[in-house]
């Protein structure tokens, strides 16, 4: 982080947007060339060296990138699944090898052999097709089941969009403080994965001196397994927008930036096309309503680094600065991007708000169990009989997640990742210990985490997800901290080592290795991954035990 | 549990605890500067901290565990960043922590070459320290990817890297950020494969670093560092003293082995520099020993120098002076004093030409840049120096800087207000050029050279037309107003409009926002002062700070940059023909009579010459010897031809020099002096900060301390003066000059002191708190006029130079061309816009030849966007060029300081042998 950086971006901000302009220049050729990152350097004074850096930080515009044509998704669920073998044969009779790269991941965990050609998403059986999709002759959409059982807060479909946005109505007519007081109300905690109530950040930015804040939507979904963000920003996206002009509206920001990944396309076009209908429909911009109200949104297209959805790494990379997690204080909501205050909130919890403001906080609070108020989405991938997108409300039990609404599995499963990868391994014989609710997972030594679900089968090796984990650390850590920096690495090699050798791993060692990780680490990254290697090394000792001395 | 104490009634102490002991905290103070406040500064290792630099959280070495409530749970937190909590309980050294610590870095020696013994900080390195306390035995991981194979770079004159020893600390990154705000260096890649690069993967040298060395100097390894390997040497002695580069007074710490100074660092407890400083001071000192050093006395006869014993040498000088004071009397004699000499030095060199020759014709450069500050202020508040210290940039809302491109001349002070640039407050750029600081002020207004007048009186009407005076401050602590506002609001904007060639527009939002701003400071250089409107712009800069009462706090003022290390120092020892030392008229026979008892001497009354009316007075033939001390004139005062002829024409010229310069060469007699590596002394910076001078190594052999070589003529010519040592001349000093009253030499510390002085020992930060030296602040309108140079050759030469300097080098760099600076810079060039060079077939790179109505020279052409139109910009550091044979003899109508901005010239493209040069 370099407040200096931050403020000459904000000399651009979000106007001519630095960010946004490194994934232009890398849009065609791969990766920006070096005559265009000196001239970036110049047009916003922020050095050669740091646009380079930003630029070599990204999978999509680092220069490994260059010439990249098709990418095969490397997520949790399409490895478990055996999935990708096969395509990238199939994908190398269309494509010379080095125009294939990899995308972490594009959340078809619904039917995995996913792949991303053209600026599009496919899964499942699309790859059959891919002669018509190079000729950009077959639209493929992807369909999975989308359910609620219990309280509807986030899935009932929107039919009319002026019959929606009432509820912005209603909301300009409340002081910011009354509509505070509703969000404290309702007990409304991020769904991203912190828990951390949405109140106190709204709370503390509104308090912060400044005329410019920010309210800025993590759609960074970058957990594999999890794509409940990709359903509402696709099916839903007037629920997030809505949600984060009154969550603006509360904390006095009057610009909205929602930061979706590069992996979901169809997101980005949705999206911004709903941000476009708002405008022809006067809903943004000055006076809204007829009030003295203003927004605007801009949509930030991120570009392949799963550490951006750790919040001060995504202000950094809205700000074209390396995404490299911040210190913290101080908090995003004293000094976040362009170093003004700013809340950055996951996609689902602004989704919330709506129903909050239209039923009240109390309503709100009625659903669900204890702390954990409100429903959850819950995203299934596809070793379930019925993978999907399943709204329960908090605290429904996960037997009935697995059993009911999944349908079971399809074939024999002996543990579910459930909060991606820093999330707990839950052995098959945990289910029934565990309701959908933060403190049920946390008290079993787990993490609800995103809520995503991904299934280990019975066949495959423990210690091949555990290298796998270590590896998805190491591609994906900041560099910043050197536990992780180094940690992830380290253990990715040890694990390798005992795979493929008679090498066997010192247990003392790898016990200091994620000691050091976990409590080292400055973000959750480097400090998550020891989680679920630890529930691994508990729950399948048996398994494991000849890899260790 | 109760955690505060209280006192007195409402004054609570919060409190923590370390080892379950309590202690007070301070407010919002991390954990790492709370444990080390109480337990010493090696109390927590660290890696990725640094003393100047914000906490970034990177190594994770400083984790401590702390629990919120006696045996509570307990968590473990990086203390670099992490804010103390009232009452919580923290355990430094925990076996749980010390563990980690120990993980940590056996992780980091898994990617490091273990070669200590060879390496350049074997035994001065971070790395190892914390290696060894932490107690890493052994490394269990099997070799795995790593680093080990970085090429190093040794492209450059100074700089070098090695980045197999880097441990991605990011110390660099954020020193060439926070510290220079380059951004020369960043982190690249990402995860394990995370590496510093330099531009795109390139070179040192062929990176935009300007070799300030705060990286090399951040870095814990040697990862980079400097060919003087200057963190790491291991000197027989260090020795603190202050730079001579320019008048911002960095400290240095100078690392000398065998008698010879090897390296240079900048000390961390440095109140100028804060362990900063920029390539000159960290790495320009080769000069010192230079083989073409002067080593023994020169007398010219027949046109050729011989050498001379130093006795043979004084009674030559001696006797000529005595003869020249007897045949044509004292007056046909004049000294020029150096600042670039101690204080002490100049002293006792305008003692030498009042006391002992008998003539007030004593002058000093301080003529040549700042003579029209000093004047200037004087007549507006009373006193000729910086109001405020630069420290206050840490607190002020708004910065005005006029005429000072401070990245290349005063470095460490533009770095600051760089920052301050960066930080987005609002900042005010009034120049000519588009230089550094423009780029990231928030207001450029680029005028015509010679033309700050005209803007300084748009300011005040766009601040009169807003009603933004501060109408109670100019009430209780001005005079002059209404007639100045009268005059003021007469002007007609749209003539200053074309006359400045700025957008009025653009001067109202300049003008609103000092004005409005609750605390504004204003800084200002030679592109102020070396104007024929000089004193008057001067005067327009503190009427600009009474108007809207930035004047008597802190974060406010008017603070000349100045441009040698002791010009402060020079006009404050009365190295002036009008004013003896502490600034009183020598005209005045009550000061007068005290000069005399003091001196023990009979003084004239009348004034002496100025350095332009010494040339003019030689060419009279009414002064028929001078003496300069470590000052080129003949390179860097205008007009060379007439003053080589004014030189010429004098019979005896002495002077002190370490080299041949261009002066040297005319002189009569040559005294080697000692440069201040060699030296004891104080000099007083730009803020009024009277800093002690160590001498490092002793004077080169044949060489004399220059304040000794006055004190030998002295006696010589029958005045009893004691040998040279700062402690007595300083207390001599105090004796007579009011405000250096409580300044002892043994008392100066680390940081100096700022004067006034009282009798106690205490300094001043800023002046003018309660009133002004002369009861009110003067109002003092002045109407812009055109440079006389313009005036009677505008048509004929068309265009306008404007002289300025370059980061590299040092005035006439006699110096800094006997280092390897002359490798990064290597020649005097010729700033033009594309349209000009255009119009002339002038391509980049080219030789130019610029003719004024005084010569002409030959000079590289560079194409730049810095200067507008019809202006051209140029260096007068080297010889080859003499760039001065094209400037005018126009100066200042107050303080004669010379018009070096303007001057009027034509270009075409070089011919002859000119052209071939390469």
């Amino acid at each position: 982080m370099s407040k200096n950086l931050s403020e000459l971006s904000g000399r651009k901000g979000l106007r001519e947007n630095l960010f946004e302009e490194l994934g232009i220049a890398s849009s065609q050729s791969g990766t920006p060339s070096a005559e265009k990152i000196n001239t970036l350097s110049e047009e916003y004074l922020m050095g050669k060296a740091n646009i380079y850096g930003t630029a070599t930080f990204y999978d999509f515009t680092r220069p490994e990138n260059k010439g990249k044509k098709v990418y095969v998704c490397n997520g949790s669920s399409c490895l478990t699944a055996g999935t990708q073998r096969k395509l990238k044969e199939k994908l190398s009779k269309h494509f010379k090898e080095e125009e294939i790269g990899e995308m972490c991941c594009l959340g078809r965990c619904h039917e995995n052999s996913s792949f991303n050609v053209g600026g599009k998403n496919y899964s499942g059986n699309a790859i059959d097709e891919i002669e018509n999709i190079k000729n950009q002759e077959s639209e493929i959409k992807d369909h999975y089941n989308v359910t609620v059982k219990g309280t509807p807060v986030l899935t009932n479909k929107i039919t009319s969009v002026d019959e929606y946005y009432q509820t912005l109505k209603l909301a300009l007519g409340k002081t910011a403080d009354e509509l505070l007081n509703e969000l404290k109300v309702s007990g409304l905690r991020g769904r991203g994965g912190a828990g951390f109530p949405i109140s106190f950040k709204l709370e503390s930015a509104k308090n912060s001196a400044g005329n410019q804040k920010y309210i800025v939507c993590n759609a960074d979904e970058g957990d594999p397994g999890a794509y409940s963000d990709r359903y509402l920003l696709e099916q839903q996206p007037h629920s997030v927008l809505l949600g984060m002009m009154i969550a603006g509206y509360v904390m006095g920001a009057n610009m909205g930036v929602v930061y979706i990944r590069g992996e979901y396309p169809e997101a980005i076009d949705i999206t911004q096309n709903a941000i476009n209908e708002l405008l022809s429909k006067k809903l943004l911009g000055k006076n809204i309503l007829g009030t003295n109200f203003e927004f605007d949104f801009k949509v930030i297209r991120a570009q392949g680094a799963y550490i951006c959805g750790e919040e001060t790494a995504l202000l950094s990379s809205i700000e074209g600065q390396r995404p490299e997690v911040r210190v913290r204080p101080p908090y995003p909501t004293q000094q976040g991007l362009f170093n003004k205050p700013t809340v950055v909130n996951n996609v689902e919890t602004l989704a919330c708000i709506p129903y909050i403001i239209n039923n009240g906080g109390a309503k709100f609070a009625l659903i669900g169990k204890g702390k954990s108020t409100g429903t959850k989405l819950v995203s299934l991938d596809g070793f379930f009989n019925k993978p999907g997108i399943y709204e329960v409300d908090m605290g429904t039990p996960l037997s009935v997640v697995v059993n009911e609404l999944g349908g079971g599995f399809k074939s024999k499963v002996k543990a579910m990742h459930i909060g991606g990868p820093l999330g707990g391994l839950v052995p098959i014989d945990k289910i029934n210990d565990l309701t959908i609710d933060f403190e049920s997972f946390n008290q079993n030594g787990f993490l609800l985490g995103h809520a995503s679900v991904v299934c280990i089968p019975q066949d495959y090796p423990i210690i091949k997800y555990i290298e796998h984990l270590f590896q998805f650390t190491a591609h994906e850590s900041c560099g910043k901290c050197f536990p992780c920096r180094l940690g992830s690495t380290r253990g990715y090699e040890l694990v390798n080592k005992a795979m493929n050798s008679d090498y066997k791993i010192d247990r003392e060692l790898f016990t200091d290795l994620i000691t050091t990780m976990e409590i080292g680490s400055l973000c959750a990254l480097g400090g998550g991954l020891p989680l679920p290697i630890r529930n691994a090394l508990q729950y399948f000792n048996e398994e494991l035990k000849g890899y260790f001395k | 549990m109760n955690n505060t104490i209280t006192l007195k009634p409402k004054q609570e102490i919060k409190l923590a605890y370390i080892d379950n002991i309590p202690y007070e905290i301070k407010d919002g103070e991390t954990i790492l500067s709370f444990v080390k406040r109480y337990k010493g500064k090696k109390a927590v290792p660290t890696l990725c901290d640094a003393p100047n630099l914000d906490p970034f959280g990177s190594c994770r070495v400083c984790s401590v565990d702390v629990a919120l409530a006696k045996d509570g749970p307990v968590k473990t937190q990086a203390s670099c960043h992490t804010p103390v909590m009232p009452g919580s309980f923290i355990y430094p050294d925990s076996d749980r922590v010390q563990k980690l610590r120990k993980n940590i870095v056996e992780l980091v020696l898994t990617d490091h070459p273990l070669d200590c013994l060879t390496c350049e900080v074997n035994n001065n390195c971070e790395l190892q320290e914390v290696a060894a306390r932490v107690g890493v035995r052994d490394v269990r991981y099997p070799a795995g990817k790593n680093h080990l194979d970085r090429k190093k770079d040794l492209s450059h004159p100074y700089m070098t890297s090695d980045f197999s020893k880097c441990i991605n600390c990011f110390r660099c990154v954020r020193a060439c950020d926070e510290v220079q705000g380059q951004f020369v260096l960043s982190m690249a890649g990402r995860g394990f494969d995370s590496h510093i690069v330099k531009g795109q993967e390139t070179t040192f040298n062929l990176s935009d670093c300007v070799s300030c060395g705060a990286c090399a100097q951040a870095c814990p390894t040697s990862a980079i560092s400097d060919v003087f390997e200057s963190k790491s040497i291991v000197a027989d002695k260090k020795v603190r003293t202050i730079c001579t580069y320019c008048g911002v007074g960095c400290n240095l710490e100078v690392a000398v082995k065998g008698g010879i100074i090897k390296s240079i660092q900048a000390p961390y407890d440095a109140e100028v520099n804060t362990g900063h400083t920029c390539l000159k001071g960290r790495f320009a000192f080769s000069f010192y020993n230079h083989p073409e050093r002067i080593k023994t006395p020169l007398i010219k006869r027949n046109g050729v120098f011989e050498e001379a014993s130093w006795d043979e040498a004084y009674d030559f000088i001696a006797k000529e002076l005595t003869r020249i004071k007897t045949d044509h009397g004292s007056d046909f004699i004049a000294g020029i004093s150096s600042a670039r000499c101690t204080n002490e030095e100049n002293y006792l060199m305008q003692k030498f030409i009042r006391a002992v020759i008998g003539t007030n014709n004593i002058d000093s450069c301080a003529r040549v840049c700042h003579s029209p500050t000093a004047h200037g202020m004087q007549e507006t508040f009373g006193t000729g120096a910086a109001t405020n210290s630069i420290v206050d940039l840490k607190v002020t809302d708004c910065i005005m800087v006029i005429g000072a491109n401070a990245t290349d001349a005063h470095p460490v002070t533009g770095a600051k207000l760089k920052q301050f640039a960066l930080s987005g407050k609002p900042s005010i750029v009034i120049d000519p050029r588009k230089i550094e600081l423009a780029n990231y002020a928030t207001y450029h207004l680029q005028l015509r050279p010679g033309t700050n007048v005209a803007l300084l009186n748009m300011m005040f009407y766009f601040i009169i037309e807003a009603g933004l005076e501060d109408k109670n401050f100019i009430a209780a602590r001005t005079e002059g107003y209404e007639a100045f506002r009268k005059n003021i609001l007469k002007l007609d904007m749209n003539e200053m409009e074309r006359i400045t060639g700025v957008d009025r527009e653009l001067v109202k939002k300049a003008a609103i926002a000092y004005a409005s701003a609750p605390k504004a400071m204003s800084f200002h250089g030679l592109g102020v002062t070396e104007h024929s409107q000089g004193s008057f712009t001067v005067m327009q800069i503190a009427d600009l700070a009474l108007i809207t009462g930035n004047i008597g706090r802190h974060g406010v003022g008017v603070n000349p940059l100045r441009g040698q290390n002791n010009v402060q120092g020079a006009a404050d020892m009365g190295c002036q023909p009008h004013q003896g030392a502490g600034y009183y008229s020598v005209s005045d026979s009550l000061n007068h009579e005290v000069y005399e008892n003091f001196y023990q001497a009979k003084l004239p009354m009348h004034k002496g010459y100025k350095i332009p009316e010494m040339f003019n007075a030689s060419l009279d033939n009414k002064l028929k010897a001078m003496w300069v001390i470590g000052e080129d004139i003949a390179q860097t005062d205008p007009n060379t031809h007439k003053v080589v002829a004014a030189l010429n024409n004098l019979e005896l010229f002495v002077v002190q020099e370490l080299f041949m310069t261009e002066t040297a060469k005319l002189a009569t007699v040559i005294l080697p002096g000692a440069s201040f590596f060699e030296k004891s002394g104080t000099f007083t910076n730009g803020e009024r900060r009277i800093q002690a001078v160590h001498q490092v190594v002793e004077p080169l052999k044949g060489t004399k301390v220059d304040g000794q070589i006055i004190v030998d003529i002295m006696n010589k010519m029958g005045y009893a003066q004691p040998d040279y040592h700062p402690d007595n001349v300083l207390k001599e000093i105090s004796q007579i000059v009011q405000f250096f009253e409580g300044v002892k030499w043994d008392e100066l510390g680390i940081n100096g002191k700022q004067w006034p002085v009282n009798k106690g020992g205490k300094g001043t930060q800023v002046l003018h708190t309660k009133g002004f030296m002369s009861g009110k602040g003067k109002f003092i309108y002045k109407d812009f006029a055109e440079s006389q140079e313009l005036i009677d050759h505008g048509k004929e030469y068309p265009y306008i130079i404007t002289t300025n300097r370059e980061l590299e080098h040092y005035n006439c760099g006699a110096m800094t061309r006997r280092t390897k600076n002359v490798l990064i810079n290597t020649e005097d060039v010729l700033l033009i816009c594309a349209e000009d060079a255009a119009k002339h077939l002038i391509n980049d790179g080219d030789m130019v030849c610029v003719e004024s109505p005084r010569g002409k020279v030959d000079v590289r052409a560079k194409i730049t966007d810095e200067v507008k139109p019809g202006i051209l910009s140029s260096t007068f550091h080297f010889p080859e060029v003499m760039l001065n044979n094209i400037t005018s003899d126009v100066h200042d109508s107050e303080a004669m300081c010379p018009e070096y901005k303007v001057v009027a010239c034509t270009i075409r493209k070089s011919k002859g042998k000119y052209k071939e040069k390469v």
